[in-house]
């Protein structure tokens, strides 16, 4: 699934923030997006998560078989086609425990009709035993509980969607708000789960050497548009991204 | 005897009516203070078509029920995703729309004269008010029983979720729309069922059943209950209606001066407490309740979890 | 002429509800709920122009500004009683609702227990019917009329050209700003909730001596209040003088060409209509 874009642009006040004549996300694994402060990363996301509209150009949702223009899809329509995204602000159900909160991801919405309120079990074996081993392979306080700090909230919004199981997760700066040893717990996942082509993933983040040590491709943005794209070590030796990229 | 079956049955009505707002406030969310105008389309729809158009009762109330439940389905297509306040001014507005209407449309409720009248079934048989009070206590005991079924099912758990985030629900492929249409139709539509019951307690129907009095009533009940329990419908309706309407009006020994007062000092309390329970236990009498799931025996684990201790 | 008398009937019918929705929408921008018991607001300026006028004899017009301000103090003691903790346990929009349904009730069925249910009359002045470009009026009206706008003018230009409605817009907009730039949003708050008082008690004054004074007038103008401020695009108090105004004139053209009770269900349906269209979106 390839989440594609052409001529781009969002404009505040005649202000070009962004303006991408080409960019596609989905097709290499595991895949970066960098750049620095300002450089339209968060725009960006913005739009590829339809939060923000774009002020030209659309950006399309490619299945193989079929091309969705991703700004006439409902939310959920977008989630159900693959596309799913981890939350930067923390966000979360919180009348629904920790396990609660993964057993509504990882059901199917054609699951919860009405039919299911006489069904005899809530939750089939193969959700529980998903549950279980995601929420076993972490640290939480209170694993039967509700997730208390930030950390265990910003957490469990990324466990809902590996859980969910989506074709294309974005993920948008993960590991603001957690430690660092259970940043590389979730990232190792991650890199498992794209190893067996089980889901492409696209990551925005800050922290650089967590890009290069696993991403498979990366996107440099900067000043608004793709200014270089490659393997990470192209990327890292790269002229213009050290020069536009202090500090690398 | 005939006085007190009246108002058990009118008791059980109530406490159906906030047991279905229990699921669309409580579970989904959904502040509905139109009550009184889906109850009413169920009451005024069966009166019509059994007195104007000779329907006979049990298809009358059916089809007034359909009515309700289409009105709520068209009325959720309109305002169901807007904000909680404008959701909450439109329903209030549907019931006043229902009530004025059930005024001006004199050729087929009679307007301010009043409908009738509206028998019991089972005309050959003595006790057929007792019977009557049978079959509501049976339609409500079923709402208590589909609401313990809601809290344990996937349904109930994504209603609570919708309820709690829904942009979230929804960015995890949820239809949290279509969820809250088919529930905010189908329990308005029940609504109707009981306003259809209702017909026949009340025999001889007049426009001011529909004040949104009843409305009123029926949310300080949940409220002072637990909004999101699935008991607290009936326990705020014992505390309120059951309380004040049957305990004080029937045993009480209030002197006749006084008697005029009575129900609006009734009112002045359900005032205090309803101020009493949202400052100090906003969650109601009973509090909230997790669904209740068969504890199954935990798949063996791949590594033994410290903190696991409760 | 029909639409003229329309315009003339409906500012008549308005001015009260003009006051209300002003009042009202102010409550509702500075604190982000819907003050149902806004209805007692009304109610009790009228039965306290019912103590000033009836049972202490002063004359109408004398009496209209005490029970203003009797309105504007209750409104306050209200806020510091039972809303103001409420906010400060962080109650929810829609518990705040409900919660401001219970004081409603309190004080409609305390003031029933205290005073009777009965319907009273303020002694009106003298009351003499004019001719008015073609359209008649009694000097009441035209008083009352005048009075009215001339008070939400008052209250407009508070909001918007002083430096009370400044630091009220500033809370409503960015509130930890406002603070974090002195304002003391505790006073301004009181200040709100004084100024929505003598609003709503002047609104009750006035429907009082048009027809009667019930225990249950400020409740039956809540509804139409409500929706007018929703649909005035929540919280604008610009928004809620128009389309008071609107609402009003409304009313009374359809009333003019249709049945009375229709105008309120044409108008109610309108409303729904306008919430479907441009009611604020679901959070």
């Amino acid at each position: 699934m390839l989440l594609h874009a052409e001529n781009l642009s969002k404009s505040y006040h005649a202000h070009e923030v962004v303006n991408i004549p080409s960019v596609s996300f989905g097709a290499q694994g595991l895949e970066g997006l960098i750049g620095p402060n300002g450089a339209g990363k968060s725009t960006l996301m913005g739009l590829l998560t339809r939060r923000i509209s774009p002020t030209n150009g659309e950006i399309n949702l490619d299945v193989g078989d079929q091309v969705h223009n991703l700004n006439r899809l409902k939310s959920h329509e977008v989630a159900r086609i693959g596309l799913i995204k981890t939350n930067q602000r923390i966000q979360g159900f919180d009348s629904l425990t920790i396990k609660d909160s993964l057993r509504f991801a990882a059901t199917s919405p054609k699951d919860e009709g009405f039919t299911s309120i006489f069904a005899g079990e809530r939750d089939s074996e193969d959700v529980e035993e998903r549950v279980q081993r995601y929420v076993e392979a972490f640290p939480f306080a209170d694993r039967n509980g509700f997730a208390r700090s930030g950390g265990e909230k910003k957490l469990v919004d990324i466990l809902r969607c590996l859980i969910a199981e989506p074709r294309l997760l974005l993920m948008d700066e993960p590991t603001a708000g957690l430690p660092e040893d259970i940043t590389r717990i979730v990232m190792d996942m991650v890199r498992e789960k794209v190893a067996a082509g089980e889901m492409r993933v696209v990551i925005v983040e800050h922290d650089l050497p967590l890009i290069w040590e696993y991403c498979d491709y990366v996107h440099f943005l900067s000043e608004g548009s793709i200014l270089f794209e490659g393997a990470p070590e192209e990327v890292k030796s790269n002229r213009i991204v050290a020069e536009k990229y202090m500090g690398v | 005897m005939d006085y007190l079956i009246f108002s058990f049955s009118l008791m059980l009505v109530y406490i159906g009516l906030a047991q279905l707002l229990h699921i669309q406030f409580g579970l989904l969310g959904i502040p509905n203070f139109g009550v009184v105008g889906f109850w009413g389309i169920g009451l005024y729809g069966t009166g019509v078509l059994f007195v104007e158009f000779s329907v006979p009762l049990l298809p009358s109330i059916i089809l007034a029920s359909g009515m309700s439940a289409l009105l709520a389905y068209v009325l959720s297509v309109l305002v169901l995703q807007r904000s909680g306040q404008a959701i909450l001014a439109a329903t209030l507005a549907l019931a006043a729309i229902v009530s004025t209407l059930v005024i001006t449309e004199k050729q087929l409720t009679n307007g301010v004269q009043g409908l009738g009248t509206i028998g019991f079934p089972f005309g050959k048989l003595d006790n057929r008010n007792a019977i009557f009070l049978g079959i509501l206590a049976i339609v409500v005991g079923s709402l208590f029983w589909g609401g313990a079924r809601l809290r344990d099912s996937r349904l109930g758990r994504s209603m609570i979720a919708i309820r709690d985030n829904e942009e979230l629900a929804a960015s995890l492929g949820k239809d949290t729309s279509a969820t809250k249409r088919m529930t905010f139709a189908f329990t308005c539509g029940l609504m109707g069922l009981l306003g259809g019951l209702s017909a026949p307690l009340h025999q001889f129907l007049v426009p001011y059943l529909l004040a949104p009095s009843l409305t009123f009533a029926v949310w300080i009940a949940l409220v002072l209950g637990g909004k999101a329990h699935n008991f607290g419908a009936m326990v705020g309706v014992f505390a309120t209606f059951g309380l004040f309407d049957i305990l004080v009006e029937t045993y009480a020994p209030v002197p006749t001066e006084y008697a005029l007062l009575v129900p609006n000092f009734k009112l002045f309390c359900y005032g205090v407490l309803l101020v009493l329970i949202i400052m100090f236990r906003p969650t109601g009498i009973l509090g909230e309740e997790g669904p209740r799931v068969r504890a199954k025996p935990a798949p063996p684990t791949l590594r033994s979890a410290p903190l696991e201790e409760d | 002429m029909l639409l003229l008398d329309a315009i003339f009937i409906g500012l008549l019918e308005a001015s009260p509800l003009v006051l209300a929705a002003m009042g009202f929408t102010l409550i509702f921008y500075q604190n982000g709920f819907m003050n149902i018991a806004y209805a007692e607001t009304i109610t009790f300026g009228a039965y306290f122009a019912i103590l000033f006028n009836v049972v202490l004899g002063l004359h109408f017009y004398m009496a209209i500004v005490p029970s203003m301000l009797f309105s504007g103090a209750l409104s306050v003691a209200v806020y510091l009683a039972v809303f103001r903790p409420a906010l400060n346990r962080g109650v929810g929009p829609t518990e705040m609702i409900i919660l401001s349904v219970g004081v409603s009730f309190m004080l409609r069925y305390g003031l029933i227990l205290a005073v009777g249910p009965e319907n009273l009359f303020l002694n009106e002045p003298n009351i003499s019917y004019m001719q008015f470009l073609g359209m008649g009026a009694t000097n009441l009206q035209l008083i009352a009329l005048v009075l009215v706008f001339a008070i939400a003018g008052i209250l407009y230009w508070i909001i918007y050209n002083t430096g009370l409605g400044e630091q009220m817009r500033g809370l409503a907009n960015n509130h930890e700003l406002a603070m974090a730039s002195g304002i003391n949003p505790h006073r301004t708050s009181v200040a709100i909730w004084f100024v929505a008082g003598c609003a709503g008690g002047l609104s009750g004054v006035f429907s009082g001596v048009f027809a009667q004074v019930t225990p249950y007038m400020g409740w039956n103008m809540i509804l139409i209040t409500m929706l007018v401020t929703i649909v005035a695009g929540i919280g604008s108090v610009r928004g809620a003088l128009v389309a008071a105004v609107v609402a009003g004139i409304l009313t009374a053209f359809i009333t003019l060409v249709s049945k009375p009770l229709y105008s309120e269900v044409i108008l109610l349906l309108a409303f729904i209509g306008v919430l479907t269209f441009r009611g604020s979106k679901a959070a």
